[in-house]
């Protein structure tokens, strides 16, 4: 930890503090959005109540540093563990349901908990749970969107990611192979569910506050559209996803006030646009390449057709491809 | 030959005489600029909020720009404007780039309690000094001494409110209805304190959610407790259709409720049935005082619309600040102090002074609603 705190120190001098709490944010929205990926781009799971874990660890963890004196990891890895929990409670009975049906009752879950952490005594009810300290700062949030990504992504390459992949591809037949699809799909729900609990701890220690108003519903489309528009299926997308999404919002409220005013509109137009452009995502998904693959591997071919293979170890396009499954 | 250089030579007196024109003008104008100084604001200037956030942007520009044209302080004074579109992450952008990047000497806002309990304590850890003049959730004051609010608390509101309705109107048995979020539960500890304080009796407490539109389940258990008044804790909206549907089910009681009921709007949607209805504000938009009359006629001229309470409270902050760094000088820490020096302000809400946790204590209003017009009872 002494270690932590001077990188943090180092990068606060270095980073104008504005920046910093930016990617700061970028950063817990990777982790939400990667861990989304995990249900909903590999297994084929459409879950639309992911904001309702993050709350979970969000408020597991405030409650604990708050009424408990809990030191930060453990109160972060206990946020983690109880969404976790939650994942399971939830996931074994819904995750037989599929398609639209699993989706509505995903939904429904995250209004639950939004509605339950409204009503509960120890969550502060409607005043939100507040004195949180400030212990989450960028180094950690680095570090913990590193080993989410090293964990997800060797996953996926391990025997219970390809059975996940088998699950999106096609559940009969993956159950016809001896998968036992529903204990496949609760394990991805409960891993993902641990995740989204992480990074609501992380978020609880930022931002110091927190209310059940900041978990709602649209906040889970927000996390939906960042694994979407990076790429169904594309863990590197998710990263850049949650990076676009994060900061366009952003530029925009500061850019001119013609735009900034209506900027939901640009924001709401430029994602339509995306999609038109690009409807398999930045990064594309593992039927089909993303233009950034594409333009990588293009150039890669270019100068490797030129001689010198210098690019060739050009860590983007080796991780996109790594970072897309089932080829 | 000769021709060239004498022009040249004509030229290059010229722009000596020109440069050294500007020296002098800029020398001149060196030691009379004056400073400027950045004062920040922050709320939802667009998005579902976006009537109080835009409110509270005008009352401070109005401030902003009165002062700099009155010639009377010692500093030239700029807003910056942040949109929050209401939402806490927003928020804390906002306030970090008004520190961070506007490097702003006070700031007027939040506007909403939610942002204003993630982004003031940004302000607070910065040392930066803010007037928040709407954030009303008790929990606010407990943000530092660096957190001032110039409006009055939802807890104060109902109590008072009550203590009207007991101790002036003589009713006894009081119900309350409140919207389950941070403001309807403030009003409610609120009404439940000054019950207590005034020995009436609290015969029914209900609930409902944002966004509900039949509360009939909770007005036929409010009507069973045979109550003699109604406290909506909520936004004129649901004020609305309370008070309607309680007509419709033969529950004629006295309604009352908080700067929530303050819009044109509860009478448009609520008719007959909100007539006689109480609440609490801390604006007069048809006051007799000449300076409220000078800030509503400027408001209107500047903005082609009637200030609300935001906007005045707003107004009034800006005014405060300007105020204390004009004494102190745009000094972060000294510009504080000042502020919470702050005593019998003359604002057009009322005088002003705030106490030892930052609050204002200035004067509550309450008002009637009489042929579908606000009358002002207290």
């Amino acid at each position: 930890m002494p270690v932590l705190d001077l990188v943090n120190e180092a990068l606060r001098e270095w980073i104008n503090p504005y920046y910093y709490g930016i990617f700061l944010v970028m950063g817990i929205n990777m982790i939400l959005a990667m861990s989304l990926n995990l249900v909903t781009g590999f297994t084929g799971q459409l879950h639309l109540g992911h904001a309702g874990f993050m709350a979970i660890g969000a408020y597991t963890a405030g409650i604990l540093a708050t009424k408990g004196g809990a030191a930060f990891l453990p109160a972060v890895l206990a946020g983690g563990v109880a969404a976790a929990f939650f994942g399971f409670v939830v996931g074994l009975p819904t995750l037989r349901l599929r398609g639209d049906y699993l989706a509505i009752a995903t939904l429904g879950f995250g209004e639950i908990v939004r509605i339950a952490i409204l009503n509960l005594d120890i969550t502060g009810g409607a005043f939100g749970l507040r004195g949180i300290p400030r212990l989450t700062n960028l180094p950690i949030v680095i570090i913990a969107v590193l080993l989410t990504y090293v964990i997800l992504h060797s996953l996926i390459r391990s025997r219970v990611g390809r059975a996940f992949i088998a699950i999106r591809e096609d559940e009969v037949a993956a159950s016809a192979m001896g998968i036992e699809t529903t204990r496949m799909k609760v394990t991805a729900f409960v891993l993902a569910a641990f995740f989204a609990g992480v990074a609501g701890g992380l978020y609880a220690f930022w931002f110091r506050f927190i209310s059940p108003g900041s978990f709602g519903f649209l906040l889970s489309i927000e996390i939906l559209s960042m694994v979407v528009l990076g790429g169904l299926g594309n863990l590197l997308g998710s990263v850049l996803g949650a990076g676009f999404i994060t900061y366009l919002p952003e530029l925009l409220r500061t850019s001119v006030p013609a735009v900034a005013q209506h900027r939901m509109v640009f924001y709401g137009a430029l994602l339509v646009l995306a999609m038109i452009v690009r409807p398999n995502g930045l990064l594309g998904t593992s039927s089909e390449q993303g233009w950034l693959e594409m333009w990588l591997a293009r150039r890669k071919a270019k100068h490797a057709a030129r001689g010198p293979a210098r690019l060739e170890a050009a860590a983007p396009g080796q991780d996109g491809a790594d970072g897309r499954s089932g080829e | 030959m000769s021709k060239v250089v004498v022009r040249s030579l004509r030229a290059r007196v010229g722009l000596v005489a020109a440069l050294a024109a500007l020296l002098v003008l800029t020398a001149g104008a060196g030691v009379f600029a004056q400073q400027t100084v950045v004062i920040g604001t922050l709320g939802p200037l667009t998005g579902d909020y976006a009537s109080y956030g835009v409110s509270v942007a005008n009352g401070v520009e109005l401030a902003v720009n009165e002062a700099n044209a009155s010639g009377q302080y010692n500093y030239v004074f700029r807003v910056q404007k942040e949109d929050t579109r209401g939402d806490s992450v927003q928020a804390v952008n906002a306030i970090n780039k008004l520190i961070e990047l506007d490097r702003v000497t006070a700031i007027v806002g939040a506007v909403l309690s939610g942002e204003t309990m993630t982004a003031g304590p940004i302000a607070q850890d910065e040392g930066v000094p803010f007037i928040t003049p709407s954030a009303t959730a008790p929990a606010v004051s407990e943000i530092g001494d660096y957190e001032f609010r110039n409006v009055i608390t939802d807890d104060k509101q109902s109590a008072q409110m009550i203590d009207y309705v007991v101790n002036t109107l003589g009713l006894q048995r009081i119900a309350v209805l409140y919207t389950n979020n941070d403001y309807g539960v403030a009003l409610r500890q609120g009404v439940e304190a000054g019950v207590r304080a005034a020995g009436a009796q609290l015969v029914a407490v209900e609930s409902f959610l944002d966004g509900d539109s039949d509360f009939t389940a909770q007005l036929t258990n409010i009507a069973a407790a045979n109550p003699e008044a109604l406290y909506i804790a909520g936004y004129y909206t649901e004020a609305a259709q309370i008070a309607r549907q309680a007509q419709r089910i033969g529950l004629n009681v006295r309604i009352m409720g908080a700067d929530g009921f303050d819009s044109p709007l509860l009478v448009e949607l609520g008719g007959d049935a909100v007539e006689g209805a109480l609440f609490t504000s801390g604006f007069d938009s048809e006051t007799d005082d000449p300076a409220a009359r000078a800030f509503i006629e400027a408001y209107e001229a500047a903005y082609g619309v009637k200030p609300d309470m935001f906007a005045a409270n707003a107004y009034d902050s800006a005014r405060i600040i300007i105020q204390a760094i004009n004494q102190v000088g745009p000094n972060r820490a000294a510009v504080r102090d000042a502020i919470a020096a702050t005593t019998d302000f003359p604002g057009v809400t009322g005088p002003t002074t705030f106490l030892e946790n930052g609050d204002a204590d200035k004067p509550l209003l309450i008002f009637e609603v009489q042929n579908g017009r606000f009358v002002r009872v207290r």
